[in-house]
This record gives structure tokens, sequence and C-alpha cells, in this order.
């Protein structure tokens, strides 16, 4: 941290009594995400709750715990009410994100493809690889450039999934316009398509990539809160993302991501909103856990 | 002659009030207390059964039981023609069933028994003799009915119709309808929105509520703009059994090859997670706190 600082702000490291007492309330933080990025990541995480919470007890409709959480929501009508609301702020996080992607493509903000962007790429198949030989010992821990296999992966299939739930939920939303325009069996498809994706969703995001990358990953546990604070310590950064990282030093860029971040009572109080989704997340994924296991004792015959 | 016809008038009033206060009510309101209160002084405490139906039926009827009901007003024997205090014998209980379960409801029902003869479980129990297909008390019960538009009387169709209908009940309860019905939203369409009550009709006949010629005007009812095409939609599919049905069989394509996928991420997805938090152990990435 202290070598870093005084690299890359050298009029700070020249003042040494008021340096110390600054550092205490300023730091220099690497910001991974702006503002923009960190709202759409709030309504997606508000919104997908909900539709997951107010959606699924629908497919296992004759379970105890489906009638449970239904009362618990006010029922099944305040649940559809909530679910509409909830895909309504989908669509308009959905709207928001093609419009920053159409207005990065058009003004050329940056690359499409290759280093540093989120297109998957030859390194992402490599990094996977790399990856599970260093899981099993054999080898090191790739480095990373600014998104890894896994996050990529999160957020394609989020958008693709939004696309398709959404597309069938409008269907099921307006089934006379929709008997309009196609074959009124189509319905049935649509319900199939919304809830096998729904299931598919939810196993990915509670759990096998999302949780398990934000929360449990090792350097995450418990919670990687860079997504809310927007940015996080340089020596951190350099360690997590070395690529990335080394491309700003070469290119001389790095001052553009730098910004100097107050530590003061803002933060300390959103520790507690920060525990309190991790609590949630937690609930999410040890109820996601218990479901699996629910799921595999009734098929072996269990249950 | 204006002010003459009005004090006619008030007298005729005043007279029929008169006369209705003086005269005793209908003979069958009048003798309710009386020979209702016969009957039950046994039935309220019997803890034997008769047979009726091939089914085993309880004589235990009590009071609050049939003060419930909508006919708490009525004669046990209208019901029971021909019982007597004194002689109802295992013989008459027998034979009387098919005719009270019928013909007692009729006499005062007749627009309801009239449809009910030409429906398919109609001609089931009069034509055919069946006795497993319904008869009134069925669906209403016997004593203890209760108004249908009641708010118990809604969410009693589904196990009502199940009994015989399983199959169809299931499947009804895979599709959107019977999802939100079983988890309490009764005000969207159970069996009898789209198949009707009295006159159940096969689809074969153009005259059932879900035939070529009504479906459309069935489903309107609940989707007004309903079309055609809308009407193909099965709100009878179970999409993890493959159906015969061009719909059934493509929906259980859609079904399989999601279950397989989501299989696959979900095994990719813990190994890959149970890997990385093993290493993650061995390495010590949990010991420590950071900032």
């Amino acid at each position: 941290m202290s070598s870093i600082d005084a690299t890359l702000t050298p009029e700070r490291s020249g003042a040494p009594a008021r340096a110390a007492e600054e550092a205490a309330s300023f730091r220099l933080e690497y910001r991974r995400f702006g503002a923009f990025h960190r709202w759409m990541h709030f309504l997606t995480m508000v919104s997908f709750t909900v539709l997951v919470f107010t959606g699924m007890p629908l497919r296992y409709k004759t379970t105890g715990w489906a009638q449970l959480s239904m009362d618990l929501i006010g029922g099944v009508q305040t649940a559809a009410i909530l679910h509409r609301m909830a895909a309504l702020v989908t669509v308009f996080y959905f709207a928001c994100e093609v419009l920053f992607i159409v207005l990065y493509v058009v003004q050329r903000r940056g690359p499409l493809w290759g280093p540093g962007t989120i297109t998957p790429g030859r390194k992402d198949w490599q990094d996977m690889r790399a990856m599970f030989r260093w899981f099993l010992g054999r080898g090191p821990h790739p480095r990373f450039d600014r998104f890894t296999y896994w996050e990529k992966f999160d957020f394609w299939s989020l958008a693709a999934g939004t696309v398709i739930i959404g597309g069938t939920g409008f269907m099921m939303w307006y089934p006379v316009q929709t008997a309009k325009i196609l074959p009124g069996f189509v319905l049935n498809w649509a319900l199939v398509i919304h809830s096998s994706e729904a299931l598919l969703a939810v196993g990915v995001i509670f759990l096998f990539v999302h949780f398990f990358s934000a929360h449990l990953k090792p350097g995450s546990f418990p919670m990687d809160k860079v997504i809310f604070d927007g940015s996080l310590p340089v020596d951190d950064y350099a360690r997590e993302r070395p690529i990335e990282y080394e491309r700003r030093v070469q290119e001389g860029t790095l001052g553009r991501v730098l910004i100097e971040r107050r530590r003061g009572f803002a933060t300390k109080a959103a520790m507690v909103l920060w525990y309190a989704i991790t609590i949630i997340a937690l609930i999410g994924a040890l109820g996601f856990g218990v479901f699996l296991v629910w799921v595999a004792l009734s098929w072996i015959g269990v249950l | 002659m204006r002010g003459r016809r009005l004090i006619a008038l008030a007298v005729a009033v005043a007279l029929a009030g008169l006369l209705a206060w003086v005269l005793p009510p209908p003979a069958a309101f009048a003798q309710v207390n009386r020979d209702n209160a016969r009957c039950l002084r046994c039935h309220a405490d019997q803890t034997g059964t008769v047979v009726a139906n091939r089914e085993e039926k309880s004589l235990r009827v009590t009071s609050a039981t049939f003060n419930s009901s909508v006919h708490s007003l009525l004669d046990c024997t209208s019901c029971h023609p021909g019982f007597t205090a004194s002689d109802h014998s295992a013989d008459q209980t027998q034979g009387w069933w098919r005719e009270a379960t019928l013909h007692s409801c009729g006499n005062c029902h007749a627009g309801q028994f009239s449809m009910y003869s030409g429906s398919f479980h109609g001609k089931l129990v009069m034509d055919e003799q069946s006795t497993s297909a319904p008869t009134c008390g069925a669906c209403h019960g016997s004593h203890a009915i209760i108004n249908v538009d009641s708010p118990a009387f809604r969410p009693s169709i589904l196990p009502m119709c199940e009994q015989c209908h399983g199959s169809r009940s299931q499947s009804y309860l895979d599709t959107y309808h019977g999802k939100a019905f079983i988890l309490g939203n009764e005000s969207t369409a159970v069996c009898t929105d789209c198949h009707g009550t009295h006159r159940i009709l096969p689809r074969s006949d153009p005259a059932s509520t879900i035939s070529n010629e009504h479906i459309v005007a069935t489903c309107a009812a609940c989707h007004p703009g309903a079309n055609r095409s809308f009407t193909t939609y099965q709100v009878h599919l179970d999409p993890s059994r493959p159906g015969k049905s061009f719909t059934a069989f493509t929906s259980w394509l859609i079904y399989t090859g999601y279950a397989l996928l989501i299989g696959l991420v979900f095994a990719f997805g813990g190994v890959h997670s149970v890997l990385y938090f093993y290493r993650g152990w061995k390495e010590g990435a949990y010991r420590r706190v950071e900032h």
C-alpha cells in the first residue's frame, strides 16, 4: 500500500505528519465500478430476489414450503403484483444496460473484445483449465484480467436469462395479445421455459456462480463489497487482477481509476447494509442448498 | 276518485298483513321443529353406518350440522320421503338412496335437475345405472349443504372433481390456473368455470362449453378478446411426461432439455465451487480477515 502510494502520489509522501493524519481518513483506492454499474447491480439484486421468492413457489405449488412462502408474502395475489412490479424494474435496468452498451459501441469508448473486455475469449478457456490445475495443486494460479471467466459467465447468462424469462413472462402477462400474434400453444412452452430457466438462474446466482464468487471464494469471504463500494485498496486489486493493473501501469492510465476514498461514518453505516445483504444472501444460498437436497431425496424416493 | 283508490289499496295491504300474521305458516315450515327434533334426537348420537351407493355412510346427524345447511328449514322427510319415526328399515334405506338423491332434489330444483338429466354425469346415472357417477349430493353434500356462492364452496370444487378425475386434476395443477388456484387464488379458473356445473358435456358434443363451437366464448368469459388461437393453449398439461399431442410432446422436449442443462450447469458449478473452496482452505485463505 505505502509503496504504491509513494510512486503514484509523490506530492503526498513529502508531508509526513499531515499525510499520516490524512491516511487515517483518506485512502487512495482503485475504482472498479462507477455509479452506473453499482446502481444497475443494486436494481438487479433487489428485483431478482423479489422475483425468485414470489415465483419459485409456483413451480413447487403442492409443497408445504410453497404454501408457507405465499402466506409469508401475504397471499398469491400479492405475490403476483410484486412479481410484476419486480419485472418492470428488470425491464428498466435491462433497457439501461442495453443503452449503455449501444453508447459504448457508438461512441467507441473502448474495445469490444480482447484484453480487459467482458467478451469471452481464448484466455478464459485457458484460465479455467489453469484454475482446475491449481485446484488440484498441479500448477500456479492464473493471472486474471479485469473480468474472470466466471464473471463473464455470470454476466452473459444473466443477460440471456433476462431476455428468455422476460420474454416468456410478458407472454403470460398478456396471453390474449400473445395469441393474436402467435399460436396459443406457445403459452404452454412459455410456462415451461419461464419456470425451467428461472430454476437455472437461481442455481447460478444463489449458489454456484454468483454467491460463491461474491461471498465464499478465497479472498471474498465473507463478502466482496466492491460492487457496493465501487473501489478497493490498490494492493488488493493488483493482486486479484494483475493483468489489468499492469496494463494500466504500462499505458499510464492508472491515474484514471484511482480515487481518494474517505472512510468515515457513512462507510461504517454502510457496513450494516452490507452485512444485511450478506445475511439475506446466506439465507438464499442455504435455502437453495436445502432445496437441492430435497429435490435429490425426492428423486431417489426417500421423501 | 284517486283518494278512494289509495284508501282501498291501503286497506287491502293492511288486511293481507293481518291475515299473514294471524294464519299459521305453510305446512312444511310449521312442522320443521317438531318432526326434525324427533329424528335428531336419535341421530345426534348414532355411531352406526349404513351402506348407500356402495359407500359406508354415517348415521350421525347433529342439529348443529343440519342447522348450518341452507336446507335447515326443510323437513327431514322432504329428502327422505316415506320415512317415519317408527319405521325406516334397512331395506327402505337402501332403496331410498337413488330416488332421494335425484328426485327429492328435483322436486324443488327442477331447472338444475333438468340440466343434470341431459349431462354426461346425469346420463351415466339415469340411463346407464352407474353407481359411481356423481348425483347431486356428490358435489353439494347432504346434511350440510352450503350456498355455492359462499366463500367456503369454491375451494372445495377441485377436491370434488379430483375424486374421479385425478389425472386431469394433476395436469391442471401443472399449468397456470392450477398453480394459482392451489396456492390460494380462488379468482382463477377452476374445473367448473370451463366445464360448467349441472350440464357438463364431453368436448365432442357441440353443446359443451369446451366444444369447438363454444370454447372461444368460454375462454373469453375471463379473457376478453380471446380468439381461436388462444384456445389452442392446453390447460391440462404435465410437461414432465411425453404426451401424444404436438403441444404436450414439444413441452416435454423443452422440459427435458432444460432438466439436462440444469443438471449439467449445477454439477459443473458444484464441482468448481467445492474444488475452489478446498484449495482456498489449504492455502489458508479463510484464516485471515482482510480490511
